[in-house]
């Protein structure tokens, strides 16, 4: 098992990964705002990210939120890669938390 | 006469095995059939028709479809007319189209969700038999979890468009299939947008849900334990299998179910619940719950507002 170092775009912690982490779990660790945590299964899209430097392996993830276009970008969902080198990683899209603001049910307008 | 309860729900899951392996370990679910492309059936052990939850592998999660028993072919031949009549699309399906199942009827709802009505499904038997049963089978894995009691689903809601597909499917299922609303949210300045539904054609309070959100989807596929103590022994088995657990064991103000929920390993929520809640009849008035008591209704000790859960969905 060896250790990366995952950089997010805009937050000063460094966050350490191990290979046989995934990024979100290692994010998530520490309740990171800057991104968002969900099914942690590639199924809900809401962990988006985009890789700007590094390797990885990737999991099932669905089509629903990363297109095959996307991906081959470097657009994938942070709960279903996990790192082969240090990687630098942005949160990507909106954050749809806010989509959930007020009561949490009703769609924000001002996101739409 | 009428819609007797949920039959079925067919899943999509981006890695069957793995899937499989959840629905049988962690929930306790039996399987019963593949097809020849892999295509899973399974059901709970409490469960006597032949299958409760397909799972198919696809490059999406969410649900596919999902189904509802009635009575008899007549119930078909009436519902339909009514749908038809409510503007609701529905297309009719050779026995054997929905597997294991008779002539069906395959209905879009307002929401965009395929529903399917049938009156017969291959039958199969409780694990414990007809005949002087014990009150449980021996060999149960994980929370072995009885049968697939509800489905929560997401429809989409807009008032700024004047969209609301909550109210719309609930209108559907109360005036074409006869359902009764146990209970509702009420949002919005006036408190007049119907942003959630709990809907029974059982006598529980539930057994379909609406839920709003930015687009259609899947919230949760709910399985009924015994009790209490179950719930907690399945937050165990999710520990021990690392399995991504979304809400830990507590109480529901709305429905007052006992619950914990859990994703699956394509990112479908899952949950487990206990307690039958509360007798519900046709006559029963409605509960109602308002926008600032909603986290109270949804997490009733806490009453914490977690956006989170009703924002991820698949
Ligand atoms: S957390 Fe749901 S796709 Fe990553």
């Amino acid at each position: 098992m060896s250790g990366h170092s995952i950089v997010l775009a805009g937050v000063e912690h460094v966050f350490a990964c191990s290979d046989e982490q995934n990024v979100l779990s290692a994010l998530s660790a520490v309740h990171h705002r800057a991104i968002r945590s969900g099914c942690h299964g590639g199924g809900c899209g809401v962990c988006k990210v985009k890789v700007h430097e590094g390797q990885w392996r990737r999991g099932c993830m669905s089509r629903a939120h990363v297109s095959a276009e996307e991906e081959a970008e470097g657009i994938v969902l942070a709960c279903r890669i996990w790192p082969e080198s240090d990687l630098v990683i942005e949160a990507w899209g909106k954050l749809p938390a806010r989509l959930a603001r007020r009561a949490g049910l009703l769609p924000c307008e001002a996101d739409t | 006469m009428g819609v007797m309860r949920l039959g079925h729900v067919r899943l999509r899951v981006l890695d069957l095995e793995a899937a499989l392996d959840h629905y049988t370990g962690v929930l306790g679910l039996l399987p019963v059939h593949r097809d020849p492309d892999g295509t899973a059936y399974l059901k709970g052990w409490d469960e006597w028709d032949f299958y409760s939850v397909i799972l198919v592998e696809a490059d999406e999660a969410g649900i596919d479809s999902f189904a509802f028993k009635v009575e008899s072919e007549a119930d078909l031949d009436r519902y339909r007319e009514a749908s038809l009549g409510h503007g609701v699309a529905v297309a009719e399906c050779e026995a054997g189209e929905v597997p294991f199942c008779g002539r069906a009827l395959a209905v879009t709802l307002p929401s965009g969700h395929l529903m399917h009505l049938y009156a017969e499904k291959r039958f199969h038997g409780k694990a414990t038999g007809n005949l002087n049963p014990d009150p449980w089978p021996d060999g149960l894995k994980g929370a072995g979890g009885h049968w697939l009691d509800h489905v929560m689903i997401m429809c989409e809601l807009d008032p700024a468009r004047g969209i609301n597909k909550v109210a719309e499917n609930v209108a559907y299922f109360r005036d074409v299939l006869g359902f009764g609303l146990g209970e509702q949210v009420v949002a919005g300045p006036d408190g007049d947008v119907q942003a959630a539904a709990w809907m029974f054609c059982t006598t529980t309070p539930h057994d379909i849900a609406f839920g709003a959100g930015p687009r259609a989807g899947l919230h949760h596929v709910s399985f009924f334990l015994d009790d209490w103590s179950d719930v907690l022994r399945t937050a165990d088995i999710l520990a021990k299998r690392k399995v991504k657990v979304d809400v830990t064991p507590q109480r529901h103000g709305i429905t007052r179910g006992s619950t914990t929920y859990f994703f699956d390993p394509s990112g479908n929520r899952n949950e487990t619940f206990a307690g039958l809640g509360y007798l519900t009849q046709k006559d029963m008035p409605t509960i109602t719950w308002t926008e600032e008591n909603l986290w109270r209704g949804i997490f009733y000790h806490s009453g914490d507002v977690v956006g989170d859960f009703l924002g991820v969905y698949t």
